[in-house]
């Protein structure tokens, strides 16, 4: 293996290690524009420029392979003029005007000015004019003059979702970013480009101008949007989520994510949540649906009794339950414990939405968390569609419904039906649902971004997902409804919190075994034989 | 005693630009001797020993150059030669010359390179607005073929190779090599960074060498005559004679083969007829526009790779622009800062923003709008432009401007001083 010094400290490498790639793992700061982990090296910014013994010119950092006994320099003053002199030239024709950019903040221009940049100007030209609001695809818009060239986003379209949207136009300084001709800047991933875009040219137009994005605090969690479980920061500014950032796993997702999974975040805290606990008041036979808040106490004896009525009635085969794939690993279990242990049901159904994947990251399964349910003994969509046939039937006098992924089982109008037959409902969601509507208790769960816990994605990655806002209204962890509902009949679960129930879940369940939330850290752990 | 014209020869014998005509002059016996006697070994030690250097401008030895192909049998992907006819730059006329007026001799020199390197085929990049040449070569090209000289089996050998004439499309980047092989892959033209190199991931990731039209046909002569020969003409380093293409104020412009090393004194006033309208000289540019003009009291320095690079300035492609004492050289230099700016593809930074810098602040200056700090502005750009990039054109930009700074700044202060262009005689823009 090839060892080589760079700024006097000796380092061992894999062979085809670039000076660029070295520098990085070894905390070396070499600045670069173009350069990305995950795409192909451009070599054209000329930022990483470094001495290197024995070679007369400059050389690129990024693409020059280490060869052994290799001698590097990445702070001499030849590399540091080279730099300032790279800095000036891609200043030249910016607009200077970073207090209303965007961008300003996790601008890589701006930050590399300050470290390698000089703070006055020598140029007396007139800068170079361009379009400033160019719609290059729906979900992303372009200012021409703020481009640095760097072409990050052209080598993303081309590498990672492949359709080459993007071309550059023209040649020197009248070179700009453009699509292909009758063609729009429109993959399911476009607005990765923002993400590696390191100036203010390319923005995000659900994003752009809502918030400084020194305000923003971010939590690491992971997008809910399908069964890849890509790993994310939800920013979010006074308990508002402005968006979601791709965080890096390259176990997962590398550094991308996809535009539907990006904007998923709206549904965290759109009007249709569910914000009070709700007990349906009308009267039977009445023909009319009516449903009143409460307090969670009276919606927890409530839903208690009517469960309690209806087992001691017809016993364990009149009650069923149907569990979600949205649910962390901690609810599920506790789920699974509950209709176990409290209601007899041995087997809760699940269904699992489902859409148009790809492969690259997007998975066919639409929900987060459908293999952490299987993998602990969690039923699946066969189960649910029993569950209904015995309401249609009559035979299930109160049912338990995570989620409203039920309303999928089957055409909706035969569902409804069916549910209308059922006597007690209890439904425990984050959003409003037909579900919802017509449940007898309504229980409001908190959303993935309000609270702790693990998910399992489609290959069996246990990750951490962490409170990145307050709950909505006085949603509550499923976890903790289900104990409070467990207690009021009689059950005391021991669980309190979600590192609590997922130690017995460990203990209980042979696929999680060994997993603690210390160990799933940042970057998640396999299911055992995953 | 003058020296003889090996390269331009046959150019106003007639039917010169037919095999016939070609073959009649002693045409293909080179080809012929290399590929009956001759290993591709030993045809590459030749052009080593030659000490031929190329003639498309950097001049790197040939021979050296054909060496750093992959060995065969080591590495048994087919390889290619790539020819580089897109010359296009700036008073640079040579390789016209010999495509349009000895076709052949080019084929046999891509012939003898494709035997001494093994390569399956050869492309020739030619420059989209040379259309005449183009036809009189695909012509030449159908003869070679209809003669058995290219193809399956060449001259009867168990040699196969290809010839196939591409035409560009007007980009003067598409002469640097590796944007050429973009180009030719379809590409737009945009010089490829390195690591790899041609040699080893060229045309379509093959390996690939590249060389200019001129360059190709030293070596048919020098098969033909024997390396003493060869070096006996020139001088020191740079050996052999060269098509100096002689633009500009002189009474006799046009193309003169003469050895390396013939004094630029000799070939403007000589050659060419001196200065035109009787005008005295003023400055020139030895070797195509990217080179540094030198000023007349330089006119004795001899035009080869050493003494010019000790005069300042470099040999380049030959193509010597004369100016005489009328020209404004901020006017020149802004003449030609706006081809680079115009030419640059715009990857590297400091060449896509250099070339546009120097281009609005010669300009500036050139109107009148100077300030005395943009001469310190003004090198310093040029400076940080040189050597950083993925090619030369930035490099090519810059050179000619660090030249006229060091010769002419007065003529750019003058400019600032007087607020405008003191040389109301000069060329117009």
């Amino acid at each position: 293996m090839p060892r080589f010094t760079i700024d006097g400290k000796v380092i061992t490498v894999e062979p085809g290690t670039t000076v660029l790639q070295a520098a990085r793992a070894h905390g070396i700061p070499i600045p670069y524009f173009c350069w990305h982990p995950k795409l192909s090296i451009d070599g054209s910014c000329r930022m990483c420029q470094v001495e290197v013994e024995k070679i007369p010119k400059l050389q690129i950092a990024c693409n020059t392979p280490i060869v052994d006994g290799m001698v590097v320099h990445t702070e001499t003053d030849r590399v540091k003029a080279a730099r300032q002199a790279v800095m000036e030239m891609l200043l030249i024709n910016h607009p200077l005007d970073c207090p209303i950019c965007d961008e300003a903040g996790e601008c890589k221009l701006q930050d590399l000015t300050f470290q390698y940049g000089v703070p006055h100007s020598r140029f007396e030209e007139p800068k170079r004019q361009l379009d400033k609001r160019v719609e290059i695809g729906p979900r992303v818009m372009l200012d021409q003059e703020r481009c640095i060239l760097c072409r990050r986003c052209v080598r993303f379209c081309r590498e990672i979702p492949k359709t080459g949207e993007l071309v550059v136009e023209g040649r020197a300084d009248f070179s700009v970013i453009t699509t292909d001709p009758g063609c729009k800047l429109d993959n399911r991933y476009s607005i990765n480009t923002v993400d590696i875009c390191p100036v203010g040219a390319l923005t995000s137009r659900d994003f752009r101008f809502k918030v400084r994005v020194w305000f923003l605090k971010d939590t690491p969690s992971v997008c809910t949007g399908c069964s890849n479980g890509c790993n994310i920061n939800i920013s979010a500014y006074k308990d508002r989520v402005f968006r979601f950032l791709p965080r890096r796993n390259d176990a997962v997702n590398d550094t991308w994510m996809c535009d539907d999974g990006r904007l998923s975040y709206h549904r965290i805290q759109s009007a249709d949540r569910i914000r009070l606990p709700r007990i349906r008041d009308d009267a039977p036979g009445e023909g009319t649906i009516s449903q009143a808040t409460a307090p969670w106490d009276i919606a927890i004896e409530a839903a208690a009794r009517r469960l309690r009525d209806a087992r001691d009635v017809r016993g364990a085969a009149a009650l069923g339950a149907v569990a979600s794939a949205h649910a962390t690993n901690e609810d599920l279990f506790l789920f699974l414990k509950f209709c176990r242990e409290v209601l007899g049901v041995e087997r809760p159904g699940m269904v699992v939405p489902e859409w148009e994947p790809d492969d690259l990251l997007i998975k066919e399964e639409q929900a987060p968390n459908a293999a952490g349910a299987r993998a602990m003994g969690i039923g699946d969509a066969d189960d649910a569609r029993a569950t209904l046939a015995r309401c249609e039937r009559g035979e299930i006098d109160a049912l338990v419904v995570l989620g409203s992924d039920l309303l999928l089982a089957a055409d909706r109008e035969r569902v409804l039906a069916a549910l209308a037959k059922v006597g007690t409902i209890v439904c425990i969601d984050t959003h409003e649902s037909d579900l919802s509507r017509i449940a007898h208790v309504v229980l409001p769960a908190q959303g993935f971004a309000e609270k702790d816990g693990t998910l399992t994605n489609g290959k069996g990655r246990v990750q951490r997902i962490h409170p990145a806002l307050r709950p909505v209204g006085e949603a509550r962890a499923e976890w903790e409804i289900l104990g409070l509902l467990a207690a009021r009949m009689g059950h005391a679960f021991a669980c309190a919190s979600p590192a609590a129930i997922l130690k017995e879940l460990a203990q209980e369940v042979p696929a999680f075994r060994g997993i603690t939330l210390e160990r799933v850290g940042s970057q998640g752990v396999p299911l055992e034989g995953a | 005693m003058p020296a003889e014209k090996y390269l331009s020869g046959n150019f106003d014998r007639p039917g010169s630009e037919t095999i016939d005509g070609y073959i009649a002059l002693g045409g293909y016996q080179s080809a012929r001797k290399a590929l009956e006697s001759m290993t591709p070994e030993a045809l590459v030690e030749l052009v080593k020993e030659s000490g031929l250097r190329g003639r498309g401008g950097a001049g790197f030895p040939t021979g050296m150059k054909w060496s750093f192909m992959p060995k065969a049998g080591k590495d048994d992907r087919p390889r290619y030669i790539a020819c580089n006819a897109d010359e296009s730059e700036p008073g640079t006329f040579k390789d016209r010359a010999i495509m349009e007026h000895d076709p052949h001799q080019l084929i046999e020199g891509l012939i003898l390179g494709g035997w001494a390197m093994q390569a399956k085929a050869a492309y020739i990049y030619i420059r989209g607005e040379y259309v005449r040449p183009a036809r009189i070569l695909e012509k030449a090209i159908q003869e070679a073929y209809a003669k058995g000289f290219l193809g399956q089996k060449v001259m009867g050998k168990d040699f196969a190779f290809d010839v196939v004439l591409h035409r560009g499309a007007g980009a003067y980047i598409c002469g640097e090599e590796t944007g050429l092989m973009e180009s030719l892959e379809g590409k737009k033209g945009m010089p490829r960074k390195k690591p790899p190199f041609p040699a080893n991931y060229g045309l379509w990731g093959m390996p690939t060498t590249v060389n200019n039209v001129e360059t190709f046909c030293h070596v048919v002569h020098i098969v033909g005559r024997g390396v003493e020969w060869f070096r006996g003409i020139g001088s020191e380093k740079s050996k052999g004679s060269t098509l100096f293409g002689v633009s500009g104020h002189v009474a006799r412009p046009g193309l003169y083969e003469l050895p390396l090393g013939t004094t630029a004194r000799e070939i403007i006033f000589e050659h060419a007829g001196g200065i035109a309208n009787g005008r005295e000289l003023k400055a020139f540019i030895p070797g195509g526009s990217s080179t540094k003009p030198l000023p007349a009291s330089l006119v004795d320095v001899k035009m080869d790779h050493d003494d010019l690079a000790a005069a300042g300035s470099a040999l380049g492609t030959a193509g010597l622009i004369v100016m005489d004492d009328t020209t404004c050289m901020v006017r020149a230099s802004k003449v030609i800062a706006h081809f680079y700016r115009h030419e640059s593809c715009g990857q590297c930074t400091q060449c896509r923003e250099g070339t546009a810098w120097l281009d609005k602040l010669i300009g500036r200056i050139e109107n009148g709008s100077g300030m005395m700090r943009d001469l310190d502005v003004l090198l310093d750009v040029a400076n940080q432009m040189e050597g950083v990039t993925i090619c030369a054109l930035s490099d090519a930009a810059a050179w000619p401007v660090q030249g006229v700074l060091r010769h002419w700044k007065d003529e750019f202060a003058r400019h600032i001083q007087e607020g405008k262009c003191p040389f109301p005689d000069s060329f117009e823009i």
